[in-house]
């Protein structure tokens, strides 16, 4: 196994592994869920830490694995912390809100993007509490620097991905990235992003062109087929204006058109999506540096197609089950019903098989997606990536203090998805 | 494998000891060292037996780690000094003298089993805050509420209400009273609005329209604001019917119930949304649980806004049981039986109630008879359809 010099010299590299096992997720998960059920949301922050603990010590770097140290009962409160601040917050929102009724839009508009802020500066700080609370070798890994210029930061940057339809997601991505891992450390080996932007754009043009280019593609083609004069004639003129036939017959072109490129589009999108998540993770893996070490990645397409076949098979056959459930829940609760000749008990009984259905369908999906594709996808981006360098982690000096879970509080009371 | 010096029989000991990692929590590098379980403590010793460390048994805890490994770590340390263990006898001999150690993690069960209780217990008592607690503190919370900032708040919603009442799109003469020959029907209705809010003395000033909807209803919106709908006015077969409704409407404007449903509202937002935290995903189980409360909250507006019209209606010198009459039959009609069902529950049990008032001697209708035909007919029938748009266009 080991010699008790540590490791031998001239091995530079390093394989990660993941450790876990499905079936124990599987228990964790369905476990976890059935408890969010019972006590209405509120053990979420100890799922999410038993998550986390199986998650990071699964993982094996070098010989070595991680190790999450968080508490349920910091993010219990970071929650409340959270709350204290936003409900505040929210009622001076409410009270300007009332008090400008003139100006709501605007207030709207300003409220909206204090919101994305927020966020953004939500996610940020829960990534600093997630990371200070990861330990390799009895070192932490952690994160500095002030959330606010990356709030502002990702803003900017999210308002040119939309603004351009997508076409600079790359560089925000590359330059998010880069503005994360510059922060980051590893005790006092300090973390760096390498991956670009171009270089993430030249493979992500083609699923670019095939999804969002049909939308653009129609919306050229209809703007060429319209008679621009003629249709400001028309609009200038009443609805009863024979003219209405050809704006009709034109309604119905635009219709077909952008109907047909709106499917084209979805229908790429979701064949395309696990090859955006295999070229992303890739990308992602490959561009992170912490000093002299450097990760590849050499994750396969295939293999991330595969696990969302096991997806869709899985859910199938969940849905088939609980169909079957459910017709059996309606006809007992008919034939209860029927016995009393009562309508109101019967529409109480389908209001709740409806809600329960509900319940049952949405937890059992993501419960099924978080087994099957992210666990799955946590394991494929472990085992395909390889360390280089890796003797610098071997005199890494411990630094940095453990931070506060606001972040994580914030995220989830926003509902931006921390925990 | 592990090159365990054989020097272990030359130490005056029989402490169960092998070989584990040591990271020292001050830097990453990896120790491999022998630990030795003492009556006391475990000691750490490197390759030349050197003492690194000692570690008490009460101050151990067990660390997050893959199966087969013992990850220890020492409470109270801000530093993460570890020590893995993969021997198995050793891992068995440490935890046989550490208990802080949880061997088997019952104390950990033990400790979920009463967050989970606990859990249970914040739940419910958010359930019984919101079914009790909101409307309370909503009652509290409203004689502080400036009548000001409730009659903006009724200008926001009105906006709001007319836009989604107004289907047709029919601006200003979707208000009935003001086109031709409906003036009279204004007069008839400012007058019985008139001896009703003499009666009821309000710090408010009531806003009576009546808009074209066919539907048997009326609303009352923050701020002193009551829309009667056209529809209403055609099933009333008394002027005490509708003033039965107007009065209870004018209970709601008293009650402030604009204000209270915000703030009950909020309060639901709050507690349904933020603090309990959609974990189903897609917020239908959020809707649906304020659904519910909802309806509970507005049972009780509504009986007591019935109550309200009936001593209105007895001051005013009107038939109080007649606002029950008119409900009857509109619960009756089944074509709309059902939206009022839905926004008044049980209203079987509201007509009982106001059935059971008993009244002092004969009342007089509050209109007469004259006054009752012209409100009646307070929506005259619109001019066709191509006239409005020529008028509109005209504009």
């Amino acid at each position: 196994m080991t010699t008790v010099d540590g490791v031998s010299p001239g091995a530079p590299t390093a394989a990660v592994q993941f450790l876990g096992r499905e079936g124990m997720y599987w228990r964790l998960r369905i476990k976890g869920a059935a408890l969010l059920v019972l006590t209405l949301g509120i053990y979420r922050f100890w799922f999410a830490t038993d998550v986390r603990r199986y998650l990071w010590s699964h993982v094996e770097i070098g010989g070595e694995t991680l190790e999450y140290t968080g508490l349920a009962t910091e993010l219990l409160g970071g929650f409340l912390l959270a709350v204290a601040i936003l409900v505040p917050l929210y009622t001076a929102i409410a009270g300007v809100a009332l008090a400008f009724d003139a100006a709501k839009e605007a207030t709207a508009a300003i409220v909206f993007v204090l919101v994305v802020l927020l966020g953004q500066f939500a996610l940020y700080r829960a990534r600093r509490y997630r990371l200070s609370r990861t330990v390799f070798r009895g070192v932490r890994f952690n994160q500095h620097g002030s959330a606010w210029p990356y709030a502002v930061y990702a803003l900017m940057w999210w308002t040119l991905v939309a603004v351009t339809l997508g076409l600079a997601y790359p560089w925000a991505q590359a330059s998010l990235q880069r503005y994360k891992m510059r922060h980051t450390s590893y005790g006092d080996l300090p973390g760096e992003f390498e991956g670009t932007g171009s270089a993430l754009f030249l493979r992500g043009l083609p699923l670019w062109l095939l999804v969002v280019g049909p939308i653009v593609i129609a919306f050229l083609a209809l703007a060429a087929m319209i008679n621009w004069d003629a249709l400001n004639g028309m609009v200038a003129d009443s609805e009863n204006n024979p003219l209405g036939l050809l704006m009709g017959n034109i309604g119905m072109r635009v219709l077909v058109v952008g109907g047909a490129a709106i499917g084209t589009s979805i229908v790429a999108a979701m064949l395309l999506y696990p090859l955006f998540q295999a070229l992303m993770l890739r990308w992602w893996i490959s561009g992170l540096r912490f000093g002299a070490v450097t990760v590849t990645s050499r994750l396969r397409t295939g293999q991330v197609y595969r696990i969302y076949l096991r997806f869709i098979l899985f859910v199938l056959l969940f849905v088939l089950v609980v169909a079957a459930g459910g017709a059996l829940a309606v006809f007992v609760s008919s034939a209860l019903a029927g016995q009393h000749h009562d309508s109101a008990l019967a529409e109480v009984f389908a209001s709740a098989i409806t809600l329960g259905l509900y319940v049952v369908i949405a937890l059992g999906v993501s419960t099924i997606y978080q087994v099957v594709v992210t666990f799955a996808m946590w394991q494929l981006g472990a085992q395909s990536a390889e360390l280089a360098g890796a003797d610098a982690l071997d005199c890494v000096r411990a630094s940095g203090a453990p931070s506060s879970a606001l972040g994580e509080g914030l995220a989830d009371a926003l509902g931006v998805g921390g925990i | 494998m592990t090159s365990t010096p054989d020097a272990a029989p030359t130490v005056a000991s029989t402490a169960p000891c092998g070989a584990a990692v040591y990271f020292d929590g001050t830097s990453s590098a990896r120790n491999v060292v022998i630990v030795e379980a003492g009556a006391a403590g475990l000691r750490i010793l490197d390759a030349h037996r050197r003492l690194l460390d000692e570690w008490s048994y009460p101050e151990l805890r067990r660390m997050a780690a893959p199966d087969g490994v013992l990850r220890l770590g020492r409470s109270g340390e801000t530093l993460l000094a570890r020590l893995e263990i993969r021997d198995a006898a050793l891992t068995a001999a440490i935890e046989d003298r550490a208990e802080t150690l949880d061997r088997g993690g019952a104390a950990e069960r033990r400790l979920r089993r009463k967050v989970v209780a606990l859990s249970l217990a914040a739940g419910a008592s958010l359930i019984v805050t919101a079914i009790f607690g909101l409307p309370a503190l909503a009652s509290r919370i409203i004689p502080f509420v400036p009548l000001a900032v409730e009659r903006q708040l009724g200008e926001a919603v009105d906006k709001e209400i007319r836009s989604v009442l107004d289907t047709q799109h029919l601006g200003p003469t979707f208000i009935c009273g003001f086109g031709p020959g409906e003036t009279p029907g204004r007069a008839a209705l400012d007058k019985l609005v008139g001896e009703l809010a003499d009666a009821a003395a309000l710090p408010v000033r009531l806003h009576v329209d009546v808009v074209r909807r066919p539907e048997p209803n009326a609303m009352a919106l923050p701020g002193g604001r009551i829309y009667v709908y056209d529809g209403l006015i055609a099933k009333a077969q008394t002027p005490d019917e509708l003033a039965g409704v107007l009065a209870h409407e004018i209970g709601h404007v008293a009650h402030r119930d604009g204000t209270r449903i915000v703030l009950q509202t909020a309060g639901l937002s709050f507690l349904f949304g933020m603090m309990l935290g959609d974990f189903v995903g897609g917020g239908a189980v959020v809707i649906a649980a304020r659904t519910i409360l909802r309806s509970s909250y507005s049972r009780r507006v509504e009986s007591a806004a019935d109550g309200y019209s009936v001593n209105l209606m007895e001051k005013a010198g009107g038939d109080p049981r007649a606002l029950g009459a008119i409900l009857a039959r509109i619960v009756s009609d089944k074509e709309h039986g059902i939206k009022i069902l839905l926004d008044h529950p049980e209203t079987k049990d509201r007509i009982a109630a106001i059935d059971a008032v008993t009244v002092n001697g004969p009342t007089t209708p509050l209109l007469d008879a004259a006054d009752w035909n012209a409100l009646k007919q307070i929506c005259a029938p619109l001019p066709a359809k191509n006239a409005t748009t020529q008028t509109n266009q005209a504009k």
